[in-house]
């Protein structure tokens, strides 16, 4: 069986696009309360998998992070500073 | 004076924010008259943080660019539309060959491209790798725009930043984006070969098919999938509806991440017979807007400002057509008309700016929005995207798969309906609300 007959992993599918990681997180979600997030739509919606449930538990990177707004919308204003990635860097698209 | 404040001079005319569909239009328009234009794109080039469907409706794109056919990058003429139901392995398709091709695929990165060359060939500056931060307000009137530690003056702003409407909130004219207003579309790129795309899809050269999917394949949440050929790429995605899908995720309805529910689609197997083993070549996930009127901000102008394409709302999704771009490239052409228009009777305040909000209202584009205003509601209801297509598929399960003995056809409607239990009036009774709205 080919590894294309098998379902990718958000990674190796993030691993076709052209990246630039910025060094400054552009996204900061405070992770030691977590009381108010969406977490379990978080980790399904999130398009890039930047969101992982462990247990109970959320975690959050940045760096696969396609800037499509969504996390913004879900969570409370005061628990999430959001901006977009400086000087062109994140994703660039070519085929999409 | 940080990077911008470098490359361009002092003041400008009108600075358009966003290089996409909507801004270059604009841009475009007004370089033509004379206008000095600055856009400013946050992306490396235009095109580049852009993600959509896969097809674009010609005819409104020719009122601004009437050498469109010749010059765009148009991958493929659509002639053929299908759309499918699938529930568990069934699916059913129906499929439409297409008379008179209205519209086309083509990469929304390379067509903003294209779009933005045309502006800059008109003379508007284009500025990428530019992030604005505020739209700069005094007195009431817009001035300019702040990125960093630059701020650039102009006499009216165009707000082109998308669906992502940061700069709209800011300003005050636009809420937070309502998550029951909005969907989250995951898209992957499939590498398959022109001559394997129109062998397997009955298409000559240059000839595209634009595929839409409802059912489980978005595990009864509102959205869907849809599928548009390239060139020598398909577009295979996946769509939900962003307050239905955060519902179900969190009563734990929701099992499946929408980067998984892609790559089911890519794995389907009815799907996959058209792209075999293609290799991915690229992924991603943008927000889009619902649908309706829903999304328009408050106010579309201010003195010096106007707000254009998906960041003014404007995107009409039925559940089989979605039109965003050619409703942002009139939006920005509108736009443009007015600001001409308004320096000729004394300059961009609000009243001549006000032009731009009955312009719109008297175009095809709102008369649209107006005309389907009833479709958000059915395309937020889960019920459609799973009794139905439980329904149909079993329906004709019943008809095709008879050894001996078909049912008659109301036979099968009560057989399919009592085997995936579905109330028969209540399903009457919500199509009978479906041909009320629409
Ligand atoms: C999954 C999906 C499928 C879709 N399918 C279709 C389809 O098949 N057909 C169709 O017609 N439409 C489709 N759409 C909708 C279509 O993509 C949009 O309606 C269209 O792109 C809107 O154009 P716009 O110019 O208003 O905004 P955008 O195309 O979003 O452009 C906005 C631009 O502004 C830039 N920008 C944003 N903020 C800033 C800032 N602060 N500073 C500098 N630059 C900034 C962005 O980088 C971007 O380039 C789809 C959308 C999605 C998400
Ligand atoms: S902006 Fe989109 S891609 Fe980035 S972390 Fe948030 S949900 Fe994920």
């Amino acid at each position: 069986m080919s590894t294309l007959e098998k379902p990718f992993k958000i990674e190796d599918l993030l691993q076709r696009n052209i990246w630039d990681v910025d060094e400054e997180p552009h996204i900061e979600i405070p992770l030691d309360d977590q009381e108010g997030l969406k977490k379990k739509a978080l980790a399904l919606l999130c398009p890039a998998g930047c969101y992982t449930l462990i247990g109970d538990r959320l975690i959050f990177s940045y760096e696969g992070c396609v800037e499509c707004g969504l996390c913004r919308i879900i969570t409370p204003s005061d628990k999430i500073r959001w901006t977009y990635p400086r000087s062109g860097k994140g994703v660039t698209y070519r085929y999409t | 004076m940080g990077d911008v404040g470098r490359k361009v001079p002092e003041r400008f005319d009108v600075i358009v924010v966003g290089a996409g569909p909507a801004g270059c239009a604009a841009s475009y328009m007004l370089a033509k008259s004379g206008f000095k234009v600055l856009l400013l794109e946050r992306g490396r080039g235009p095109g580049s943080k852009e993600l959509y469907g896969g097809r674009i409706y010609a005819q409104p794109l020719r009122d601004v660019w009437p050498d469109l056919d010749k010059k765009a990058p148009i991958h493929r003429w659509v002639t053929k539309e299908r759309f499918s139901f699938t529930w568990g392995s069934r699916v059913v398709t129906l499929e439409y060959r297409v008379g008179r091709s209205v519209s086309f695929t083509t990469y929304l990165p390379e067509m903003a491209k294209w779009m933005a060359d045309r502006a800059t060939e008109a003379g508007a500056l284009l500025v990428d790798e530019v992030v604005v931060d505020d739209i700069v307000v005094r007195d009431g009137r817009v001035v300019g725009v702040r990125s960093g530690t630059d701020f650039l003056r102009a006499d009216v702003v165009i707000d082109a930043e998308g669906v992502n409407r940061i700069l709209l909130e800011k300003l005050g004219l636009a809420e937070r984006l309502d998550p029951g207003k909005v969907a989250i579309g995951a898209k992957e790129v499939l590498r398959v070969g022109e001559g394997a795309i129109n062998d397997r899809l009955g298409l000559s050269k240059k000839e595209g098919l634009a595929w839409l999917v409802a059912g489980d394949v978005t595990e009864g949440v509102p959205g869907g999938g849809f599928i548009y050929t390239m060139k020598d790429t398909i577009s295979v995605g996946i769509v939900l509806h962003v307050g239905r899908a955060v519902e179900a995720a969190e009563k734990g309805f929701l099992r499946t991440s929408i980067h998984g529910m892609v790559e089911k689609l890519r794995l389907h197997n009815y799907f996959k017979q058209i792209w075999g083993d293609a290799d991915v070549v690229e992924y991603g996930g943008h927000l889009t807007i619902e649908g309706g009127l829903g999304l328009v901000p408050k106010k579309l102008y201010m003195d010096g400002f106007l707000v254009v394409g998906d960041a003014a709302g404007l995107l009409l999704n039925t559940g089989y057509t979605i039109r965003g771009v050619d409703f942002a490239v009139t939006s920005g052409k509108l736009a443009a008309e007015t600001v001409v228009e308004a320096f000729n009777v004394g300059g961009p305040t609000e009243e001549n700016l006000s032009v731009y909000e009955s312009k719109l209202k008297s175009s095809f584009v709102w008369r649209e929005l107006v005309k389907h205003r009833g479709i958000s509601e059915i395309m937020s209801d889960p019920y459609y995207f799973t009794v139905l297509p439980a329904l149909l598929t079993s329906l004709l399960k019943k008809l095709f798969e008879a050894d001996y003995e078909e049912p008659t056809i109301m036979d099968a409607v009560f057989e399919a309906a009592s085997e995936e239990d579905i109330s028969i009036a209540k399903l009457l009774l919500k199509l009978a609300s479906v041909v009320g709205r629409v």
